[in-house]
């Protein structure tokens, strides 16, 4: 085997999304050394090219702080982290005056002022950008300023020493080269991550940094709060998400196959999933000019609500309990929006925010610490498990286990519309895949490497979905459940965090601060104005 | 189905679509030095190679099939 290629850098971002780009521009402005490494394309990958809404909150054009966060607060059913809806609305006008600076267009008025739309649910308001090429552009920032770009290199763990992340290890696309990255800092900005959902182009997600963070000891959260995206049902795959221009969502009237309107909560939610379940699919799209269309929901299946799944912050620099660690974007679960996505252009704008702070506190990181001589043994360890599938003669192609595992997970009434008995009977075979599947997996080039290592994250992810949705008891946000269809405030105002131990996967729950919770005397009806199926 | 046909007539071997595709789709033909569709199982119709094609040389569709269930694979 040829010896590792070694890169040495202060701070290393792992991932070339609006988070990492942010992160990169702002680690260099404070004077380090600085690589951000992408799966694909710094620029193009993870959501941010498909996305083109953004949330900017200033009080000078009138905005109310306390209103946009009882805003989220409400919508998100009480489980947001309230520290970080405060810090990227307030942080937003500065990352937005950023983007124009560096030559981002946004939606204007007639009268030349920035265009914001409004939401059903209360004062928040969100600015679009037209053609999407903001990443293209950040990335050209990001180059001007010195940044190493290294493209099409998946990192795939982390080198722990002395409870510090010390390095990271990472495949090229073409070749058996190990990239062996000797750092000060890192920081995880690689996404959500999903089953390889048909409608949403986010197949490279695959919450491997979820999966890095976890095996060296990180906790994760957020994994029971699925998105709720719909696709089209004659075309599930193609959404034309690159060519469209952002102007705001376009939505029409939603039908059930018995010709009634399904009550719009104004947000994303299960809506459709309550109406398949009941027996009343199709489901229609009805725009005002009176063309319907098929709908399906779980185009995302596998991903949690923006800003819900990711790695846990300790603290609001980004960091996570790993020293030398730090997270942004949807691979930091900040839980922002709580248990609903209560207000459009946050997932970008919260994104720019914790990849700037992020950015800016591992590059203060790297200042005082020093760099540690990486284990050579500890590096060989990793190799080994990491190149496993490319030395197998047979066994399992990544491609048919992932098919599957999504066979396994996709179907709605597995991780939408929830149930103890099914969860349990989908965990054992997620577990088989895990012990019996995942180590025979094969792979016969580079290529199908990256797809086994994926495929392992995603068997990963999948039962940390499990999992967190069997802990928590009670129906919240996009967590629901059959078998307990209420919202159970007095256990159940809480997180629940995943945790590696002695090769376990410990599930607990972290309470949400007294101050944050709803005024319990209220009645519940008038906490919760939704009913859900069954309550 | 998916990401169709790069013209071979059209591609000029400049290599963007190797490096932006974020599914690793593409590879580089060291003979004819124009690019080839190697993996198109992986494609996810995000259609980035066609925006940035500066030849108009590719062709993706919106139909996506995926492959029979079999017992092992």
């Amino acid at each position: 085997m040829p010896a590792a290629k070694v890169v040495e850098t202060d701070v290393l971002i792992v991932g070339g999304g609006i988070a990492g780009l942010f992160a990169a521009i702002k680690a260099k402005e404070q004077g380090v050394v600085v690589t951000l490494v992408d799966k694909g394309y710094a620029g193009k990958s993870g959501q941010t090219p498909f996305a083109g809404s953004y949330s900017v909150f200033n009080p000078e054009w009138g905005d109310d702080l306390a209103a946009w966060v009882e805003q989220v607060s409400r919508v998100g059913q009480y489980v947001n982290n309230r520290e970080w809806t405060e810090i990227a609305f307030k942080e937003s006008y500065a990352r937005y005056q950023d983007l124009v600076s560096w030559g981002v267009e946004f939606r204007k008025n007639e009268d030349g002022t920035l265009f914001r739309s409004e939401s059903m649910l209360g004062p928040c308001r969100a600015a679009h950008m037209g053609a999407k090429v903001f990443a293209e552009l950040m990335r050209k920032q990001a180059v001007k300023r010195g940044v190493k770009l290294m493209d099409r290199i998946m990192v795939t763990d982390l080198l722990k020493q002395d409870g510090r992340i010390v390095g990271v290890i990472g495949i090229p696309m073409e070749s058996y080269d190990i990239y062996v990255f000797r750092v000060k800092a890192t920081v995880l900005c690689s996404g959500a991550g999903g089953f390889k959902p048909w409608g949403w182009p986010i197949s490279a997600l695959t919450a491997d940094g979820d999966a890095m963070a976890y095996r060296a000891g990180a906790e994760i959260t957020g994994k029971e709060f699925a998105d709720t995206h719909p696709t089209g049902a004659e075309h599930p795959a193609y959404l034309g998400f690159a060519k469209r221009m952002s102007g705001g969502p376009r939505r029409g009237k939603q039908l059930n196959a018995e010709g009634n309107e399904i009550t719009g909560r104004g947000t994303l939610f299960l809506d459709m999933e309550f109406e398949a379940h009941a027996g009343r699919a199709p489901v229609y799209s009805q725009m005002p000019d009176g063309e319907k269309s098929v709908r399906i929901g779980g185009a995302s299946s596998g991903m949690s609500v923006h800003k819900a799944e990711g790695i846990w912050p300790v603290d609001t620099s980004c960091a996570t309990s790993l020293s030398g660690l730090y997270a942004a974007g949807d691979a930091l679960g900040t839980m922002q929006m709580g248990a609903v996505y209560g207000a459009i252009g946050c997932a970008l704008g919260g994104s720019s925010v914790t990849g700037t702070i992020a950015g800016v506190a591992a590059a203060g990181y790297a200042k005082q610490a020093e760099k540690l001589e990486i284990d050579d043994q500890e590096v060989s360890r990793i190799k080994k498990i990491v190149q496993a599938p490319a030395e197998r003669k047979g066994g399992f192609s990544p491609r048919w286990v992932t098919q599957v595992l999504q066979n396994t997970m996709m179907p709605y009434f597995i991780l939408y519309i929830k149930k103890e008995d099914r969860m349990r009977a989908a965990l054992t075979i997620t577990e088989f895949l895990r012990d019996h599947m995942a180590p025979k997996i094969f792979a016969r080039d580079p290529h199908e490497l990256r797809l086994a290592l994926e495929t392992k994250n995603m068997i990963l992810n999948a039962e940390m979905r499990l999992r967190a949705s069997l802990f928590r008891t009670e129906s919240r946000g996009c967590h629901y459940r059959e078998d307990y269809p209420r919202r159970d405030d007095a256990n159940w105002l809480a997180w629940v965090l995943l945790q590696e131990e002695n090769s376990e996967m410990k599930v607990f729950k972290q309470p949400v601060p007294q101050e944050w919770r709803p005024d319990l005397s209220q009645p519940y009806e008038q906490r919760y104005p939704w009913r859900l199926p069954g309550e | 189905m998916a990401i169709e046909r790069i013209d071979p007539e059209l591609c000029n071997g400049c290599g963007i679509c190797v490096k932006i595709c974020p599914m690793d789709v593409f590879r580089m033909d060291r003979k004819s030095k124009k690019a080839v569709i190697t993996y198109p199982e992986d494609c996810m119709l995000c259609e980035f190679c066609v925006l940035d094609c500066p030849t108009n040389a590719i062709t993706v569709t919106p139909e996506k099939s995926s492959p029979l269930l079999v017992s092992w694979g």
